[in-house]
């Protein structure tokens, strides 16, 4: 059952928070929406009914959304569990409530909570609550799910379970829409995504087309550019400042902007994508994915969710996460000297 | 939608269980039954007193209690789910006042066992009971909505339960401050008077007007909730 954004616009008082843009999530879809957090607590108010669009309107499988709010299942960043009831009879309580015909076994185990089904709640670790929460969603089993940063601050296994509970939803033909400020959860999770703030919505990594309009720039720049030094050169404020490429941790591109990623912080870079993979290629540098270059000598562990998703975990002090494509882990590989 | 008693039961059981855990709310369902075995102990067998106790089981289980149970939802972020989900208002604050109405008639049937009050006619007092029990619910659910946090709302159910539970003394000063009479229309006071009537021997009939001024009550209460909830329903 497909949800539509149809003609959405909101304004509040004289500021646009987002024109007016059409978006559908067809069964069986993973879709993404990155924005501030305005936006998304906007977006969230507006499919709760708690506030009106300007203009245009949002349907469910054709129908207006006030009518059928409840085939809505929303997982959202604040949810509260019974913290006094056991994780079994939470479970029991939604099962009933929803008029379930799942067996709580088996809910339990798609979280993977065997262990702690005689636990209660409120002894639970963040990730483990966060799991019960989505046990709690596939009790009510509806037809389209809305997650609310379902990934935050969850741990590597309740990560891994959550990918792969998004494959279970897309072979039942749910619609699943994601919203999200993190770029790596919404490129990890995500079929679709796109990007929405007060310029519209834009699709993100659209891929062939637009990766081949960069290559021809980045052509010409080679050309124009005779000397080539080692420094990369990033703008903050009016300053330019010059980065050493092992300094890099990875470099991320976002709306077409390079950012290079350094010690937690970011520095918008002039250099598009593909300038700066052609030269930071000697440095030990790997294009992972189509948004992101990632400095291989920083690299300590590369995780595998399912058979085809994948991330690369960095030696930071944030551990920050990356995104690397699959057609990319071949290259990798051979890079790395596996077989 | 329908109403469902089996969701009506879920929502009992969930929070049955939920409550027997909670011992800084749970225990104050004692208080009523301590005080009542005092009382017996003391030799206070007058009307007042018992009705004391009764009023103080309305204020202390029934208002409290379904008080910290709503605003204990809400504190939590759990109301939210259970807005979201089918039980319908009327299946959600059905469950939920269910346990505090069982709660509320236990007590008060062991309180009146243990200071031996026998009505003459219990089939009156009874109807008087529950009807003023839904009146105390009511006002709990209420408060509850109001508030948003436990600690809060156990502030809000202090002044209610001076209110009604004590509120029989006031009667003492009528003579004193004439304005006090308005506070024989009070629930509490109608109740008291009804019980009083029933020991000399007064029947369903002679009551009707005490028994109408309590369901104006529950009326007035039930009314005010629903729009508040409507209200609170998109927060």
């Amino acid at each position: 059952m497909p949800l539509q954004f149809i003609n959405a616009e909101k304004r509040i008082n004289d500021t646009l928070l987002f024109p007016s843009f059409d978006l559908s999530v067809q069964a069986g879809n993973v879709v993404a929406i990155h924005s501030s957090v305005n936006v998304r607590e906007q977006l969230l108010d507006l499919l709760l009914g708690k506030t009106l669009l300007s203009n245009g309107e949002i349907r469910i499988a054709g129908s207006n959304i006030i009518s059928n709010r409840r085939d809505i299942g929303f997982l959202f960043l604040d949810g509260g569990l019974y913290d006094r009831l056991t994780v079994e009879e939470t479970l029991t309580f939604f099962k009933r409530l929803h008029s379930s015909s799942d067996r709580i076994e088996d809910i339990i185990r798609t979280v993977q909570l065997e262990s702690k089904r005689k636990v209660k709640t409120s002894r639970l670790s963040y990730s483990e609550k966060k799991r019960v929460q989505f046990a709690c969603l596939l009790l009510q089993n509806p037809a389209v799910y809305l997650f609310e940063e379902p990934d935050q601050n969850l741990d590597i296994e309740s990560k891994r379970i959550f990918i792969t509970l998004l494959h279970q939803l897309r072979s039942a033909e749910k619609s699943v829409l994601i919203l999200t400020g993190n770029m790596e959860s919404a490129v990890t999770a995500a079929d679709e995504i796109y990007r929405l703030d007060e310029n519209g919505l834009h699709t993100i990594q659209i891929g062939i087309s637009e990766e081949s309009l960069d290559e021809d720039t980045s052509e010409i720049t080679d050309s124009i550019q005779p000397v080539r030094f080692e420094k990369i050169p990033t703008k903050v404020n009016e300053k330019i400042v010059l980065f050493d490429p092992p300094e890099i941790d990875y470099i991320e591109s976002n709306d077409g902007q390079s950012f290079l990623h350094i010690k937690g912080e970011s520095f918008p870079s002039v250099f598009t994508l593909n300038e700066l993979e052609e030269r930071l290629l000697p440095f030990g540098f790997f294009r992972c994915h189509r948004s992101y270059i990632v400095n291989l000598q920083k690299v300590r562990e590369v995780i595998t969710w399912t058979r085809n998703s994948f991330s690369l975990v960095l030696d930071d002090a944030e551990k920050s996460t990356i995104p690397l494509s699959k057609t990319k882990m071949a290259d990798l590989k051979v890079m790395l000297g596996l077989k | 939608m329908t109403f469902s008693m089996k969701r009506v039961h879920a929502i009992f059981q969930k929070d049955l269980k939920d409550f027997s855990r909670n011992m800084a709310v749970s225990s104050i369902i004692f208080m009523p039954l301590i005080l009542a075995a005092f009382y017996s102990r003391m030799g206070m067998d007058s009307i007042d007193a018992h009705y004391t106790i009764i009023n103080m089981t309305f204020g202390m289980v029934a208002t409290f209690v379904q008080c910290c149970l709503i605003a204990e939802e809400k504190e939590k972020n759990t109301l939210r789910g259970l807005m979201l989900s089918p039980a319908t208002t009327s299946e959600i604050l059905g469950g939920k006042s269910l346990l505090s109405f069982v709660l509320t008639i236990i007590i008060i049937f062991f309180s009146a066992f243990l200071v031996e009050y026998k009505p003459a006619n219990i089939g009156v007092v009874a109807i008087a009971i529950v009807l003023s029990s839904f009146f105390y619910i009511g006002m709990g659910t209420l408060l509850g909505l109001l508030t948003k946090s436990v600690m809060e709302a156990s502030f809000f159910v202090m002044p209610v339960i001076i209110v009604f539970s004590f509120g029989s003394f006031v009667m003492g000063f009528v003579d004193q401050y004439p304005i006090l009479k308005v506070a024989n229309y009070l629930p509490n006071i109608q109740l008291i008077d009804l019980a009083t009537k029933v020991e000399v021997g007064a029947g369903f009939g002679d009551v009707l007007s005490n028994l109408g001024i309590i369901a104006a009550w529950v009326v007035v209460i039930f009314a005010l909730t629903v729009v508040v909830y409507r209200k609170r329903m998109v927060d």
